[in-house]
C-alpha cells in the first residue's frame, strides 16, 4: 500500500512515515506543504492520504476539497490540532474520512490508516480471504488451508495488494505504484521475483495455483 | 468595628433622634404644665388667703376686739387633707389658726413656698400688712394689719403634673413607634435600588460580564457606582478574554511539538531495536523537547509582554536602535541560513530609535526570520528592511517561500 503524508512539521512527518513503513508495510511519500501535497496526490495512485490541516501554501481543508472536486476517492485521514465539534463536522462534510487530534497515538494512527485503506478497497474486516488463502492485516499473518505461510516484507506487500483487489487484473506498474514510494521505477524488474517467491510459498507444490499471469497485462488472484 | 447593615444604622439613628425628641418634649411639656398649674394654684392660694383676711372683723359690741369667723371658711381644696392657715394681727399675736397647724412651720423667704406636712405636700403663701376690711369697728390708731399664712395640699397638682408627663410620654412613644414603622418602610424602599444593584452584580460571572439592563433606571447617587462597576467589569472582561485567548492559543501551539515528541518516542517503542537505534531515537526526542522548550520560553515572554502592554507590570525602557536588534537576529540565524544556502540581506536608512526591550524585539525578528529562512527554497533570498514611517519603525521580513494562506 502506498500512503502520502502531507505535514509541514518534518519531524512529525518522518515519524508518521516510519510508523507506517514499519507497522503497516506501506510505501510512504512525504509532502511538506499543501500545493506539493495536492500535486502529488493528483499524480500518484495513493491508497491513503494523511493530511495536516495547518500547512503552508494551501490549507489542508482546501486540499481535501480540490481532491474531491476532481473526483478522487482516496481515503483521507486528517491530523489537526483543533477538536471543536463544528470544525470536525465541517471537515468530514468537505470529504475527509477520519481525523485525529494532535497529539495523537502512533498506534491508533496506524490502526486508523489500515482501516481506511481496507475500507477504501471495500473490505469490512481486517482478514482478507480468497479460496483457502487468508491474510490478516492486523498481525500480518498469512495462512493457506490453515497452514501458516512465512513471507518476506515485500512478498507480504504484493500479496496484500492482490488480495485487496481479488479477481481483477493488476498490472506490474500498478503494483509498483502502490508498493514503492516515488522512485519506484528502479524496482521495476523485482516484481517477478516476489511473484515467483509467493507462488512457491503459497502453492507448495501440491495446492492449486492462485496467482495467474496474464501475459502482457499483469497478474490476477483467483481460485 | 462590627459591620451593621445600612438599614440597622439608619433606623438606629432615627430611633435615637426620636427618643431624644420625645424626652425633650416630655421635659418641656412637664415643666410648662407645672408652671401653669402652680400659677393657678398660687392664684387659688391668694384668693383663699384674702378670703381668710375678709373673715377677720370687729366684734359687734363696738369694742376694738377682732374676731375670726371660722364658719365662713371656704371648703377644703383637697377632700382628704385640710387647708392650713394662721392669721396674725400685728402687735396682738395670733388671731386664729387651723386646728392642725404645725407649730414648727415658719414662713419661707419667698411669697410662695412648698413644704411637707406629715408626708403630704403643701404649698403656702404668706401675706403681710393686709388691712382689715371690716370698716364698722371703732377707729384704732394705729390701725392694725394682718399677716396671713395659708397653705393648701399640693398633692392633686403633683398628680396632675405626673398625669401630664405620662400623657406626653405615651404620645411620644406612640409617635416613636409610628415613626419607626415609617422609617423601616422608607429605608427599605430607599435601599431598594442598592439591593437591585447588588442582585445585578451577583449575576455577573465569567460567562456574563454585563450588568443587567434594569439597573439603568436608578437614583443619581448610585450612578457613579454603577459607572465604576461597568468600567471595572469591562477591564476585567478584557483581561479575562485576553488570558483565555492566550491560553487557548498556547495550548494549540503546543499540540504539534507535543505530537512530534510523542510520535518520536512511540515510533522507537513500536518494536525491539538495536542499541544505536534507541540512542538515535533518544537524541531525536531530546531535540523535539528542545523545540518544545523554546516554544514555551517564547510563550512566557509573550505573556509577560502582554502584561506589560496592559500595564499590569511596569518596567523601565531605554531608547535603543532597532537596526541593532535586526542585525543581532540575523547573526543568530546565520548558521541556519548558511546550511540552507539562503542569502539574508539587511537594509536600513539609518538608526531608528525606539523605547523598547531589545530582547523582545530580537525574539520577534528571530521568529519571523527563522520562518522565512526555513520556507525559502535553497539558494533563495530573504530581505529585512527597516524604515521610519510616520514616527513608527517598520520592519519588513520578505522571503521567497510559498507563504501561508
Amino acid at each position: 500500500m502506498r500512503v502520502l503524508v502531507v505535514e509541514d512539521e518534518r519531524r512529525l512527518a518522518a515519524n508518521v512515515a516510519r510508523g507506517l513503513r514499519e507497522n503497516a508495510n506501506c510505501a510512504v511519500d512525504l509532502a511538506h506543504d499543501g500545493e506539493d501535497g495536492l500535486f502529488m496526490a493528483q499524480s500518484n495512485p495513493y491508497d491513503l492520504i494523511i493530511l495536516d490541516l495547518m500547512i503552508p501554501a494551501m490549507p489542508g481543508a482546501e486540499v481535501v476539497r480540490r481532491l474531491r472536486a476532481a473526483g478522487q476517492a482516496t481515503p483521507v485521514l486528517v491530523l489537526t490540532a483543533r477538536d471543536e465539534k463544528e470544525w470536525v463536522v465541517k471537515l468530514l462534510n468537505t470529504g475527509a474520512d477520519d481525523y485525529l487530534t494532535k497529539p495523537f497515538d502512533l498506534g491508533e494512527m496506524i490502526a486508523r490508516a489500515k482501516a481506511l485503506i481496507r475500507r477504501g478497497k471495500g473490505h469490512a474486516t481486517p482478514v482478507l480471504r480468497v479460496a483457502d488463502l487468508e491474510l490478516n492485516t492486523v498481525d500480518h499473518t498469512v495462512r493457506r488451508a490453515g497452514r501458516t505461510v512465512t513471507l518476506t516484507a515485500m512478498e507480504y506487500r504484493v500479496l496484500e495488494y492482490l488480495l485487496h483487489r481479488p479477481r481483477a487484473v493488476v498490472s506490474k506498474v500498478e503494483l509498483l505504484e502502490h508498493l514503492y514510494d516515488y522512485n519506484w521505477e528502479k524496482f521495476s524488474n523485482v516484481i517477478e521475483v516476489y511473484i515467483s517467491g509467493l507462488r512457491r510459498k503459497l502453492e507448495n507444490g501440491t495446492a492449486r495455483p492462485l496467482i495467474h499471469t496474464l501475459r502482457g497485462q499483469g497478474y490476477i488472484l483467483r481460485d | 468595628m462590627a459591620a451593621y447593615s445600612i438599614k440597622t444604622r439608619v433606623i438606629a439613628a432615627i430611633v435615637a433622634s426620636q427618643l431624644l425628641l420625645a424626652a425633650a418634649l416630655v421635659v418641656v411639656g412637664v415643666s410648662y404644665t407645672k408652671r401653669r398649674l402652680q400659677s393657678a394654684l398660687d392664684t387659688t392660694l391668694h384668693g383663699r388667703a384674702m378670703t381668710a383676711a375678709a373673715l377677720v372683723r370687729y366684734e359687734e359690741d363696738n369694742t376694738s376686739k377682732l374676731i375670726f369667723d371660722r364658719s365662713l371658711l371656704p371648703p377644703r381644696l383637697d377632700r382628704r387633707y385640710p387647708d392650713l392657715y394662721r392669721v396674725v394681727v400685728t402687735g396682738a399675736g395670733v388671731l386664729a389658726q387651723s386646728p392642725d397647724w404645725p407649730p414648727e412651720l415658719r414662713p419661707g423667704s419667698k411669697l410662695h413656698w412648698d413644704f411637707a406636712q406629715a408626708g403630704v405636700p403643701y404649698r403656702a403663701v404668706a401675706l403681710y400688712d393686709v388691712p382689715i376690711l371690716d370698716r364698722e369697728g371703732p377707729p384704732v390708731q394705729p390701725e392694725p394689719t394682718l399677716s396671713i399664712i395659708y397653705a393648701v395640699p399640693a398633692g392633686q397638682m403633683h398628680s396632675e403634673i405626673m398625669g401630664a408627663a405620662a400623657y406626653l410620654a405615651l404620645a411620644g412613644l406612640a409617635t416613636l413607634s409610628v415613626t419607626v414603622l415609617l422609617a423601616l418602610w422608607g429605608v427599605r424602599r430607599g435601599l431598594w435600588p442598592l439591593e437591585r444593584l447588588a442582585a445585578s452584580a451577583k449575576q455577573v460571572s465569567t460567562r456574563n460580564w454585563e450588568l443587567p439592563e434594569k439597573t439603568l433606571n436608578q437614583p443619581q447617587e448610585l450612578a457613579p457606582l454603577t459607572q465604576a462597576m461597568k468600567t471595572m467589569l469591562q477591564g476585567l472582561k478584557q483581561a479575562f478574554t485576553q488570558q483565555r485567548e492566550f491560553l487557548g492559543n498556547a495550548a494549540h501551539e503546543l499540540k504539534t511539538p507535543v505530537a512530534t515528541l510523542k510520535s518520536t518516542l512511540q515510533s522507537i517503542l513500536q518494536k525491539p531495536r538495536a542499541a544505536e537505534e534507541y540512542r538515535a531515537g533518544m537524541e531525536q526526542a531530546l531535540e523535539d523537547l528542545a523545540r518544545l522548550e523554546k516554544l514555551l520560553l517564547w510563550m512566557l515572554r509573550l505573556a509577560r509582554a502582554e502584561q506589560w502592554a496592559s500595564g499590569a507590570l511596569r518596567r523601565d525602557l531605554n531608547p535603543i536602535d532597532v537596526a541593532d536588534t535586526c542585525q543581532e537576529a540575523i547573526a543568530r540565524l546565520n548558521g541556519l541560513a548558511e546550511s540552507r544556502h539562503v542569502d539574508v540581506r539587511f537594509a536600513a536608512g539609518g538608526p531608528v530609535w525606539l523605547s523598547a526591550d531589545p530582547e523582545d524585539l530580537q525574539l520577534i525578528w528571530t521568529n519571523l526570520l527563522e520562518n522565512a529562512v526555513r520556507y525559502t527554497p535553497e539558494h533563495g533570498q530573504v530581505t529585512v528592511d527597516l524604515e521610519r514611517v510616520d514616527g513608527c519603525a517598520r520592519v519588513t521580513v520578505a522571503d521567497q517561500g510559498a507563504g501561508f494562506r
